[in-house]
């Protein structure tokens, strides 16, 4: 899929000014990433939206090894058990296909995405727009290859926009892991196996604004800003290829 | 749920924006905190904090398991976290099923480290009793049994309490299995281990109510929120761990100011808790 269309994009971070000289340059370091990147350069991000018929919207992302689909149902009639409620609801759900992991029906040990896609999802929304009603967000992982939470954060808020929920911003994720001493950027699934520690950050770059971020494992400060700023700048790199990818299908759909 | 009329919520926000909260306190200060430690004989280790009204157990019980293929030099550490419909009627059934995924997985992220176990505020490898085949698997159970507001914090106290209540029996484990045999071993009932504590983070809440932010909301508070991060800091002052709730977005340098403030008060907190738990042995031990 990833073959025709427009050349996939990538969106790394350009180094910021401020940064303290790396202990290593890269070329010193005794060790590469398996897939031969540079510890700040992403891997080539890949969006088309209107991948399922049935639903309001969808869209569908490729980042390496990374393949997920998400699709959004609604506005529809909350479910009658459901209070009255003048604003929107937003319900989000994260699967994993059995084959998706290395081991096959590992991806359920994942539960708590679905939560945080909703947390990543509900601040730009504007739920206001459809009171008494319903947005579904199905997002099905079809190859985990690393990184998984953010793509589906990523291509879910493209699939809303596809679907036509009024939103502030589009909503962009990138992760960052912390190997030893060093930060990278969009890591695989054997480099997230291996982490001392990992950094998520959605952000609406328009607004500049943080919708989520969920750190593990021990940071300095020094570190984390670090780590937030190259996030933040790839943010807004990542919402520039995936507003193309909208206009795109846009005029696609004029001619 | 909370239920507030339009005054009460202008009297909350109002009280926050002049820095003298409705119940007194400043933004910064925390309700009284009051810790019980040893207060389940059948766990390995346990503590009760009562923070306002807001109350948690934390339970420890160590098992004999084999480690993991990957990590055989590392014991197991799992946490859970139970909303009991004791503390609100809103938790039966399934009810407080998402509001315990969510407090369960935050507290793993904030004790457990990174994917290695770097970072992490138990020290796995202290959980080993012989390298590959036999290790200690902890259970972190977590209760909430009355609930008003800040139940992250309570709960990462109670943790810490009751890992410093934790005794683990020590193990003699006779030589001369070979290759894949599980060796015996021998459980001292008398002798046990304590366990180190110092590295085990707190974690310190921040509540946004409209510009500025509180500590320990109480769930009338948290009810006006429009946002809250928890940050989990050890003693280093590094962070451990790092989670947003709540729908507004907020400005990274916001975020970066709130990491500070969490840092000047988990100082405070540390050191408040460190004393309570301390108090708490001495007096168990004088029963």
């Amino acid at each position: 899929m990833a073959s025709k269309g427009a050349a996939p994009s990538t969106y790394t971070p350009t180094p910021t000014k401020k940064t303290r000289p790396p202990i290593f340059s890269d070329s010193d370091v005794d060790w590469l990433r398996p897939d031969g990147r540079g510890f700040h350069q992403c891997r080539p991000a890949f969006f088309r939206t209107g991948a399922v018929n049935s639903a309001a919207g969808s869209a569908y992302a490729e980042f390496g090894n990374t393949k997920v689909i998400v699709s959004v149902f609604g506005p529809r009639e909350s479910k009658k058990a459901m209070m009255y409620s003048d604003v929107g609801r937003l319900n989000c759900n994260v699967s994993y296909t059995t084959f998706a992991t290395p081991v096959r029906g590992q991806g359920s040990d994942n539960k708590e995405f679905s939560s945080m896609l909703h947390k990543a999802l509900e601040g730009a929304i504007m739920l206001e727009t459809f009171p008494k009603t319903t947005v579904d967000v199905f997002a099905l992982v079809l190859e985990s290859g690393g990184s998984d939470l953010p793509v589906v954060i990523s291509c879910a808020s493209l699939a809303l926009a596809d679907a036509g929920i009024m939103m502030y911003d589009l909503v962009a994720g990138v992760s960052v892991s912390c190997l030893g001493r060093n930060l990278i950027i969009d890591p695989i699934l054997e480099e997230e196996t291996f982490q001392d520690g990992s950094l998520i950050i959605t952000c609406m770059p328009s607004r500049y604004e943080v919708t989520q971020l969920t750190i593990s494992g021990e940071w300095s400060t020094a570190k984390l800003n670090e780590a937030m700023e190259l996030c933040l700048d790839a943010c807004s790199k990542l919402a520039k290829i995936m507003r193309s990818c909208l206009k795109e299908a846009a005029s696609a759909s004029q001619d | 749920m909370v239920g507030l009329s339009l005054g009460e919520k202008h009297f909350i926000q109002g009280g926050i924006d002049q820095n003298i909260r409705s119940d007194g306190r400043k933004r910064d200060t925390y309700r009284p905190i009051s810790v019980e430690t040893g207060v389940i004989p059948q766990a390995n280790g346990s503590a009760r904090i009562r923070i306002g009204a807001t109350e948690v157990i934390a339970s420890v019980k160590a098992e004999l398991g084999r480690p993991d293929a990957l990590q055989p030099d590392q014991g197991k550490v799992a946490i859970f976290v139970d909303c009991s419909p004791v503390a609100e009627p809103m938790f039966e059934g399934r009810g407080g099923e998402e509001l315990s995924t969510e407090l369960s997985v935050v507290l793993q992220h904030c004790l457990l480290g990174g994917k290695s176990g770097a970072g992490a505020g138990i020290d796995l490898s202290s959980l080993i009793v012989a390298e590959g085949k036999i290790c200690w698997d902890l259970y972190i159970d977590g209760l909430v049994i009355s609930s008003d507001g800040n139940l992250l914090d309570a709960l990462g106290a109670a943790i810490k309490a009751a890992l410093s209540n934790t005794g683990i029996p020590r193990v003699q484990v006779a030589a001369g299995a070979l290759g894949d045999e599980q060796p015996e071993v021998d459980i001292s009932d008398e002798e046990f281990l304590q366990f180190d504590t110092s590295g085990v983070p707190v974690i310190v809440t921040l509540t946004k109510v409209g510009r500025h932010y509180i500590v320990d909301a109480t769930s009338e508070e948290e009810s006006q929120m429009s946002s809250a991060v928890s940050v989990s800091i050890n003693r280093k002052g590094h962070i451990c761990g790092l989670s947003k709730r709540g729908s507004a977005g907020l400005d990274p340098s916001v975020i970066s100011d709130m990491i500070s403030v969490a840092r000047h008060i988990s100082e405070q907190l540390i050191n408040k808790l460190d004393s309570e738990i301390s108090a708490a042995e001495a007096g168990e031990d004088e029963m």
